[in-house]
């Protein structure tokens, strides 16, 4: 089986992240980027896959040469090859351009690798954004069967099984192959790299696919999403103090303050 | 501050960091109290091809610099001493085959260690602690054979050893001149462990006496030549000693980090502890002792790169990182209180962890008798 898994770099999400007060943009400067934990699923899922039924994992990720270190990392735990995609404008792409961007690459990287991909893998959302809308949009674009949320793939005579995870349980759907499969948490974690696999990665050349060689000629009027501005949750207010000495008073102020907000 | 180390250093550092942090750090409370041998803990490091770092790249392994190894081993020293103690014991154990073995025994114990596997160093007795040459053990020619008797105590990795590097009278009347050094693999007739040294600390590492009783090993087992053993065994420890300094560095670390952290959260008089300058300040006389010992074992081992001696720096590297860590682990007691003293807290384990780098591979008066007489000379 051949994956496909696309990985988006994001600051580390275990680093409490702030506005920079001069720019009004999340200051980025503590959090070291990394691959979105979803992706990072995706990509121990099909490692986990490979290992046991054969095939090869290529990883892809859309945005400035500073992703390759993520890709790196995905090369140090199990992906066989990746790609980049970066060229003027693709530092900050929504959701729709990040799968126009895909599905251009997808049959590129088919070309290049001399292989076909079965499963194009995607997290099933960003930590950073968190759209969520990629996975179903690539799908879309590459008319591609689509299922989402998933934790578990198995291969079948005609193509795969894929469980879903739900609200309520799990669902299982056999789908054709190719399809496009987004990941949830599976009941394990992905791998750590090995110091040799770590070492080998870092000197690994990773190919770079521009717009041109996607065959995409303007990509800033495809941009159907632009972000207005960024603004920090609001602090916790102090709460209320009720401090009556008799039960019966404290109960009767507590049940009115709550009235008063709506509370119940 | 820290090693200064190189960006593939820094990149393989964070990994080892996020693998200390999620698998070893909690993890070995639990460890720590029952005193057994975390095996799943020690798979995942050997997965992870952490105890490889001893082993040269023209024999597998990955090549490092000395101070991104070093980098390294402390982060490992930071989540648990005792973790990190298992894989210095195997650079422990294989100098004495780097000094004195053939190329065959050297691949063949760097095998062992690629895969995952653990060495021992077996040079003190009950009898032969800091006095090393006054040990017991005999190895007694018999045809193209030695026969060895004698028991090795406090032996760190005896009982997970794969192989041992065991030192052994040649010739009794030679004193430290007959002392000769053997490499013997795990499952050698009459090879046996001991009891386990129920440790005040560094738990997450195995401790026992090895027993030696008429274990034959053919003449090519021997490291050197008969009469060699002291003085591998002294080039050894010189060389171990930095490794040493370097754990107990991490350990320092880790109290500082701990303190560092309760400090600013503990209100007592309606501010914060840390605001207080007698906080600041003994945490800065942490700070100061643990840089000044890490960049002593960093010193060691820029000579060692540059092939120049390194003896006396070594031993002053160790003796500032032990008593760096036996210090900045009892003030960390200090200035968590009562809280510092209860098991419910870490730092009562960072100080019972501490004791032993002021004790092994050469205690700290040791290390001072080395210091002392390069300093007065020939007098």
């Amino acid at each position: 089986m051949e994956f496909l898994v696309c990985v988006k770099q994001v600051p580390d999400d275990s680093v409490e992240i702030h506005l920079n007060p001069e720019t009004g943009t999340p200051d980025l400067s503590q959090a070291d980027p990394e691959a979105g934990a979803f992706d990072t699923y995706a990509e121990e899922l099909a490692v986990r896959f490979i290992e046991e039924n054969g095939g090869s994992v290529t990883v892809v990720s859309a945005g400035t040469d500073d992703n390759k270190t993520c890709l790196k990392n995905s090369l140090a735990v199990g992906a066989g090859a990746a790609y980049l995609i970066a060229d003027e404008g693709t530092d900050c792409l929504d959701s729709a351009q990040v799968a126009d961007l895909l599905a251009a690459a997808a049959p590129k990287i088919e070309e290049q690798e001399g292989k076909k991909f079965d499963v194009i893998l995607c997290g099933k959302e960003s930590t950073d954004a968190i759209g969520g809308q990629v996975g179903a949009l690539l799908a879309e674009k590459m008319n591609l069967p689509l299922v989402e949320n998933a934790v578990e793939i198995k291969s079948t005579d005609s193509g795969i099984s894929v469980k879903q995870e739900t609200d309520t349980g799990f669902m299982m759907y056999e789908v054709s192959t190719p399809a496009v499969v987004t990941i949830s948490k599976p009941d394990y974690d992905p791998r750590y790299p090995t110091i040799r696999s770590k070492m080998a990665a870092r000197k690994a050349k990773i190919p770079t696919l521009t717009l041109s060689d996607l065959g995409i000629s303007d990509l800033a009027s495809e941009a159907a999403v632009s972000s207005l501005g960024f603004a920090e949750p609001k602090t916790r207010q102090a709460g209320i103090k009720i401090n009556e000495s008799e039960p019966e008073e404290a109960v009767k102020k507590a049940m009115d303050q709550m009235i008063a907000d709506k509370a119940l | 501050m820290a090693y200064i180390i190189s960006d593939e250093g820094k990149d393989l550092l964070k990994d080892v960091h996020d693998f200390c942090e999620n698998e070893v750090k909690e993890q070995s409370k639990e460890f720590d109290l029952s005193g057994e041998w975390p095996q799943n803990i020690y798979d995942m490091a050997a997965e992870m091809q952490l105890g490889t770092l001893d082993v040269p790249e023209e024999f597998g392994g990955p090549g490092l610099s000395r101070i991104d190894h070093a980098a390294i081993l402390e982060e490992m020293a930071k989540a648990d001493a005792g973790f990190a103690t298992s894989f210095m014991t195997n650079g422990l154990s294989l100098h004495p085959i780097e000094f004195g073995g053939t190329k065959e025994q050297l691949k063949s114990v760097y095998d062992v260690i690629l895969k995952g596997g653990f060495g021992a160093f077996c040079l003190t007795e009950p009898n032969a602690g800091c006095d090393v040459s006054n040990g017991s053990t005999t190895a007694v020619k018999d045809g193209d054979d030695y026969i060895i008797n004698g028991t090795k105590c406090f032996i760190t990795n005896g009982p997970v050893a794969d192989f041992f590097t065991v030192f052994a009278k040649t010739d009794k009347s030679a004193g430290a001149k007959g002392m000769s050094a053997f490499l013997i693999f795990k499952g050698t007739p009459g090879l046996s462990i001991g009891s386990h040294e129920n440790k005040m600390g560094i738990r997450l590492s195995q401790t026992s006496d090895v027993i030696l009783e008429d274990v034959r090993v053919p003449a090519s087992a021997m490291l050197g030549k008969e009469g060699d053993g002291f003085k591998i065994a002294m080039k050894t420890l010189d060389i171990a000693r930095t490794w040493c300094g370097i754990v107990a560095v991490g350990l320092a670390q880790r109290a500082i980090d701990e303190a560092a952290s309760y400090v600013r959260t503990r209100v007592q008089f309606g501010k914060p502890l840390g605001r207080n300058e007698v906080i600041q300040f003994k945490l800065a006389d942490m700070q100061m002792a643990t840089e000044a010992a890490r960049q002593l074992c960093a010193y060691s081992l820029t000579l060692m790169d540059r092939g120049e001696d390194y003896t006396v720096a070594s031993a002053t590297a160790k003796c500032k990182a032990g008593d760096a860590a036996m210090y900045c682990t009892t003030e960390a007691v200090q200035i968590l209180g009562g809280y510092g003293f209860s098991r419910d807290y870490p730092v009562e384990k960072l100080m019972r962890d501490a004791k032993i780098f002021q004790l092994f591979e050469g205690t700290n008066e040791i290390q001072r008798l080395v210091v002392g007489r390069s300093v007065v000379g020939k007098c």
